[in-house]
């Protein structure tokens, strides 16, 4: 696939990788971002299509669409990617980016998780264009994300606008066919060393005075990108029975396809500014349309503004994904099937199967990996009973049964913040914790460290360097010394230490967390020192960027009576027998999945566990 | 090739390559020439959560997720996780090809007093329920057929093979399939489990 002019015909791709193919697609010079779920694959596929673009991980958010706001402004075309939470981190820069406008075409690709399969909130990053006044664009499938994400560097330019491309993790995480031909076109551009920068401090510099013009410039381009959402042909109007119409957008209208195919459509691909003449055009032919949108009722209200009241987040929830069945559940309620059969669900009436379990079956809450270096510093944290303010990150599954050793994950970069401003309150008697990975040390960790050190704080700060970013599939970041770029890659490794010590904090502990003792006893020795100080921790993820496994074995020997310290590990290597044993408590096993990291035979005070 | 919709749903648990197992599935059927969707779950549940991946084939695909009750077939990874999406997925003809094997983490034994025991179905109980409710069932010894084989971790495979009997994709084409999207060195290891999977029935 590392070929420069590809004639692909027909692919199964994710939305992501069509996402990264219509930015090689349209020339994107620059394409950067920080991981997050469900974002995280757009980049390094662009950076295995190997297209000619600079690919880049950045510290953060911000930064990265700083990076691509510079690449505009050198009149390249620069793509910025983020999970939504990961927009508020950009959204200082985005927010007067819509002021300024574009040289070079800026899209931002924020991919939504409703229904938080990996995220903290579900907020509806749809409302970021409204809000900042820019445009928007939502693929429903792969080959739109190809086809959007290629014309909305088209839009940019023209409208001198910062365009949104907006999907959801069942756009960005679904495969579905799309057609690609031709090549990616700006191979020879790089070599261009003509000075062309120009320098223009009316369109770029928003102090006040300048500032005020372009808000008004951009004012009046809303209403030119209303002519063009109603003209562009990317809004669409498929004429069914016109008894029964649905607007929706996105994924929903998938879902509403599959469940009313007979029904009247006006699919929203460009969902912001709405097209008003097309949607009174609708309201006109159609006789009861409703509107089918995940989260926010953004189209709803959109559409009210308009001076049209139409029912939507009646029949809808405006929390969690939807799904087919919701969908039909609402259309059923907004009187869509009074004299119709719904499609496979009746049909498979009388055929359904209900068991009842005799007992439950086993919860399965994510847990840490086995061998997972973070285990003992949260077996030890619980054993020490501090308040422990958490962040983002695989380790934030230290907060669930049975390690319970976090007791917030609200942001990125939180821990060390809320640690600073919890201790002061002297709620607690024991010294606060505030604890965080590598890779969010690097995001927004840095700058709250300083501040600590700064405002005299005194609290201990962990930072659980496994040198990668774990939780979203291993990405480098500055600590690792490594980038995506396929062949223009020239990264730096940033030493988490020097800059701790650059701080001017003198404290700072790094510590095995494969050697349970010694992290316990680190630990207590940090919290006994009234500074402000830094453990770290120092064991490479066990997944990542390479699986590890020791070569080392445990069992535990005869004798054990099923105390269950082990088990208080959650280590998933380590199990219980099936069914009645007949002993008082059943004892425990070490499977197969064992990667010997030795941290439950040091937790077993009884010597029980031995490797073998 | 008939040309009504088939839903397959697959699901395991976090880790233990529902993902591949996705990716296998839906590029043969990609490269039969049908439409296709799919959905899978990335981030925080693929640590040792439930995890299940979506895959839709026919003549045209709207929705990437499978409706309630309507999954043609489900292949699992673990029998607990079978019963867990037999409940919204299956209906009485579904065709179920599911490991017989069940994994419960030591600590989430524990019961609301505190004290450990195993108060979950077991394996046994759960393979008579599902073999009370459904005519097209195969379960699977998949780990002692990986041991035999000479690698635990090709089980996945194993059962993928079970389940290609009740599609219409061709042996080569899931031959193929398997060769472009396991790591090389066990490409030679993941088509004997395949094929083994595949005679099992």
């Amino acid at each position: 696939m590392h070929n420069k002019t590809l004639d692909f015909s027909k692919l199964l791709l994710t939305g992501n990788e069509a996402i990264a193919l219509g930015g090689a697609k349209a020339g994107v010079y620059t394409a950067v971002g920080y991981p997050g779920t469900p974002s995280s694959e757009i980049l390094p596929y662009l950076s295995k299509l190997n297209s000619g673009a600079i690919v880049n991980w950045s510290i953060n958010e911000k930064t990265a669409l700083e990076i691509a706001a510079g690449t505009s402004i050198g009149r390249k075309r620069a793509m910025f990617t983020t999970k939504h939470v990961g927009l508020n981190v950009a959204s200082d820069p985005l927010m007067t980016l819509a002021l300024t406008g574009v040289r070079g075409g800026l899209v931002v690709v924020t991919a939504d998780d409703p229904g938080m399969h990996s995220s903290q909130n579900e907020q509806d990053n749809r409302l970021y264009s409204k809000f900042a006044k820019i445009p928007m664009f939502e693929p429903s499938d792969s080959q739109e994300c190809l086809d959007f994400t290629s014309k909305a560097f088209d839009v940019s330019e023209e409208f001198d606008t910062p365009v949104i491309l907006r999907t959801v993790t069942r756009i960005s995480h679904s495969r579905s066919i799309a057609v690609f031909s031709g090549k990616f076109p700006f191979d020879g551009e790089r070599k261009n060393t003509e000075n062309t920068y120009k320098k223009d401090i009316e369109k770029f510099v928003m102090v006040p005075v300048y500032a005020r013009k372009r808000h008004k410039i951009a004012l009046e381009r809303l209403k030119r990108l209303i002519d063009f959402s109603n003209g562009s042909g990317l809004n669409t109007v498929e004429y069914n029975d016109k008894e029964f119409g649905i607007i929706t957008s996105g994924i929903s209208y998938q879902y509403a396809k599959e469940i009313a195919p007979f029904a009247s459509f006006l699919k929203l691909s460009f969902s912001y500014p709405l097209p008003d003449l097309l949607i009174k055009d609708f309201v006109k032919n159609v006789k009861n349309i409703v509107i089918i949108e995940e989260l926010e009722p953004f189209i709803q209200n959109e559409t009210a503004a308009l001076g049209i009241e139409l029912k939507g987040k009646e029949y809808f929830p405006r929390d969690g994904e939807l799904n087919p069945d919701i969908v039909l559940s609402g259309l059923k309620k907004a009187g869509f099937f009074k004299d119709k059969k719904t499609a496979d669900k009746e049909k498979n009436a009388g055929k359904n199967v209900r068991i009842s379990l005799p007992n439950p079956l086993p919860p399965r809450f994510p847990a840490l990996c086995s061998g997972c270096p973070h285990t003992s510093v949260f077996y030890a944290l619980k054993k020490l009973k501090v308040p422990v303010m958490g962040d983002i990150g695989c380790y934030t599954l230290g907060a669930l049964p049975p390690l319970n050793a976090m007791d917030s994950c609200i942001s990125m970069g939180l821990a060390f913040g809320a640690a600073q401003g919890l201790s002061v309150t002297k709620s607690s008697h024991k010294k606060t914790v505030g604890i965080m990975g590598d890779s969010t040390f690097f995001h927004s960790g840095i700058t709250s460290l300083i501040d600590a050190k700064y405002n005299n704080a005194k609290f201990t700060a962990i930072i659980l360097d496994n040198s990668t970013t774990a939780m979203t599939g291993g990405q480098d970041h500055p600590g690792t010394g490594k980038n995506l770029s396929f062949n223009q890659s020239v990264s730096c490794k940033i030493d988490i230490k020097k800059i701790i010590e650059g701080i001017g904090i003198d404290e700072i502990y790094a510590v095995d967390p494969y050697d349970y003792n010694e992290t316990l006893k680190t630990l207590k020795k940090a919290l006994d020192s009234n500074n402000l100080n830094v453990v770290i921790t120092n064991r490479p993820c066990v997944l990542y960027p390479k699986k590890i496994d020791t070569g080392k074995k445990f069992k535990i020997s005869d004798g054990c009576t099923g105390c269950d310290l082990c088990m208080q590990t959650g280590c998933p290597s380590i199990r219980l027998p099936h069914g009645k044993t007949g002993a008082a408590k059943p004892v425990p096993f070490i499977d197969s999945s064992c990667i010997g990291c030795s941290i439950c035979r040091d937790i077993c005070i009884f010597n029980f566990i031995k490797e073998i | 090739m008939d040309n009504s919709t088939k839903n397959i749903l697959i699901c395991g648990i976090g880790g233990q390559g529902v993902v591949l197992a996705g990716r296998i599935i839906s590029f043969a059927a990609f490269e039969s020439g049908m439409d296709i969707k799919t959905s899978e779950v990335h981030g925080m549940s693929q640590r040792g959560g439930s995890v299940s991946t979506h895959i839709r084939f026919g003549k045209k695909i709207f929705s990437p997720l499978i409706p309630e009750k309507s999954a043609t077939a489900i292949l699992s990874f673990d029998i607990y996780e079978t019963l867990r999406y037999t409940g919204s997925f299956a209906n009485k003809d579904t065709i179920i090809v599911s490991s017989n094997d069940g994994k419960t983490p030591a600590w989430t034994s524990k019961t609301k007093n505190d004290t450990i025991g195993n108060n979950f179905t077991d394996t046994y109980s759960a393979a008579s329920l599902l073999k009370d409710n459904f005519k097209s069932l195969i379960l699977l010894n998949d780990k002692l057929i990986a041991e035999n084989i000479g690698n635990i971790k090709v089980s996945n495979i194993i059962l993928i093979g079970a389940l290609s009997v009740f599609t219409d994709i061709e042996e080569n084409i899931w031959l193929k399939t398997i060769e472009k999207n396991v790591p090389e060195k066990t490409v030679d290891l993941n088509i004997k489990a395949f094929l083994k999977g595949r005679a099992s029935l």
